[in-house]
């Protein structure tokens, strides 16, 4: 009766929320920040794919994903699957939120300091590795994987940079930005002036018709 | 197929034990002779057997539940606890989470299974025949019974049975296999059933009789529909049900009016 199946569902949010709690786990600054948000119930509903899935943080450490759940939620969004991915990668989320067709109901104040907190999160891979393969080799690896993120990070910016300039400068595909603006600019002054000549042919033409009555 | 075996009862009074007809005081027996043979290794075999699905199943299943911290839950032919153990964290210490199955085997597996996971304090764990709960009326908020309701002898009378111990507004939730809903997957599933799971049994548990049983109890048990019907008859409103895994499994829900 429902349109996905639900063991399909269950288990792809099954994985995400081991995910989610064992990356929890591995963040120990966060438990705090996390805490402050428990008991929050947070819907998100992905229009184009019909899948709303439900988040419960239901402690500082532990967070349940859910397919379906009666309780009111704190915060709801709704939005179709482009909207949600621009917002995941978008570099100012709260302006994109504002811009894009999300719709938010309930309290924006706790989700945006969900996305704060997650947004900050900190996985510390030394700790579990350490305990399974001691201190010496547990630290090179998670030395090794901090290189290897930091350097995804940097591999990720530069790539951005790089594509940015190819379209900008030598596929000359897309506009500089400050051109862009000012032409937007110039096409909003240009809307504005023909409403204002609009507004003065409007005045002059009821002139007109007045005096055309009184004579 | 149902109702030809609910006339076949009504003509001999036997009931279905598998494809075998029994007398219907025997059946309790010899559904407890399965059991007894397979607790010790119930879980293991329902993770070989479904590939670890059920667990997906159940974790629906306790969404669907809506539990909430303070209530009462009843978990029918609860047998190992995995679903008590789920129930026992989100009702909280000031609920009450009650496990029941007619098999001792079964439930002395669940209980030692629930302390060593921690599960104490708010479970009770009671030998319970579905079709007369040993429980006071309207005295629970939801009950659950996964993989159980096949081997009642009389569902009806267990459903009443349920109606009855529910607060009004409760919920009975009833996990059980079902008839898929493609011809394809239905053929590919009796391969599976009758070559595969009796073959495991063997190799696993050193049982194949008992998982020929449960195979053939799956046949026997009533589809979709039909046990939509029952729900109904037996009282419960709002009845609807969720094909899980192309309708192998489905989920029943209905409500104490």
């Amino acid at each position: 009766m429902t349109q996905h199946d639900p063991a399909l569902l269950s288990a792809a949010l099954a994985g995400a929320e081991q995910a989610l709690n064992q990356a929890i786990l591995l963040a120990p600054h966060s438990h705090q920040e996390l805490d402050a948000v428990s008991g929050t119930l947070f819907g998100i509903e992905v229009t184009t794919l019909d899948l709303t899935v439900y988040i419960e943080m239901v402690t500082g450490t532990d967070v349940r994903l859910m397919a379906h759940c009666e309780r009111e939620t704190d915060a709801f969004v709704r939005g179709t699957l482009e909207d949600f991915a621009a917002l995941a990668t978008s570099n100012d989320p709260a302006a994109t939120l504002i811009n894009s067709g999300i719709e938010l109901e309930g309290s924006s104040a706790s989700l945006i300091t969900l996305q704060q907190v997650v947004a900050r999160i900190e996985i510390d891979w030394e700790a579990p590795l350490v305990d399974i393969l001691g201190d010496v080799a547990g630290h090179q690896i998670a030395e090794g994987l901090r290189r290897f993120f930091r350097w995804g990070e940097g591999a990720r910016a530069s790539l951005k940079r790089q594509v940015s300039e190819y379209l900008l400068e030598e596929g000359r595909l897309t506009p500089p930005k400050p051109e862009l603006e000012h032409f937007y600019d110039a096409v909003q002054s240009v809307a504005m002036r023909v409403d204002r000549a609009q507004n003065q042919v409007e005045k002059l033409l009821a002139k007109a018709a007045a005096r055309g009555t009184s004579q | 197929m149902n109702d030809e075996a609910t006339s076949n009862a009504d003509r001999d009074d036997t009931t279905d034990f598998g494809y075998t007809r029994v007398d219907p005081e025997a059946k309790a027996g010899m559904v407890r002779g399965v059991f007894d043979s397979v607790a010790s290794r119930y879980d293991l075999m329902n993770d070989l057997m479904s590939g670890g699905v059920h667990r997906l199943w159940k974790r629906f299943t306790i969404e669907l539940s809506a539990a909430r911290p303070g209530q009462t839950i009843l978990d029918i032919a609860g047998g190992t606890g995995d679903l008590a153990a789920r129930f026992s964290r989100l009702v909280g210490p000031e609920g009450k989470v009650i496990l029941a199955d007619i098999n001792a085997a079964m439930l002395e597996v669940g209980r030692d299974r629930l302390i060593d996971k921690g599960a104490t304090g708010n479970i009770e764990v009671v030998q319970a025949d579905a079709q007369a709960l040993p429980f006071k009326d309207n005295s629970v908020d939801c009950i659950t019974i996964a993989f159980g309701l096949r081997n009642v002898t009389d569902k009806a009378l267990a459903l009443r049975s349920m109606l009855r111990v529910l607060r009004p507004g409760g919920r009975l939730l009833v996990l059980e296999f079902s008839k898929p809903t493609s011809a394809l997957l239905g053929k590919v599933y009796d391969q599976y059933s009758f070559q595969i799971l009796p073959a495991m049994g063997r190799l696993i548990a050193q049982d194949a009789d008992s998982y020929r049983y449960l195979a053939e109890s799956i046949r026997k048990h009533p589809d979709q529909e039909t046990l939509l019907g029952m729900m109904e008859d037996a009282g419960f409103g709002e009845c609807r049900y969720h094909n899980m895994t192309g309708g192998v499994v489905a989920l029943h829900q209905g409500f104490k009016p």
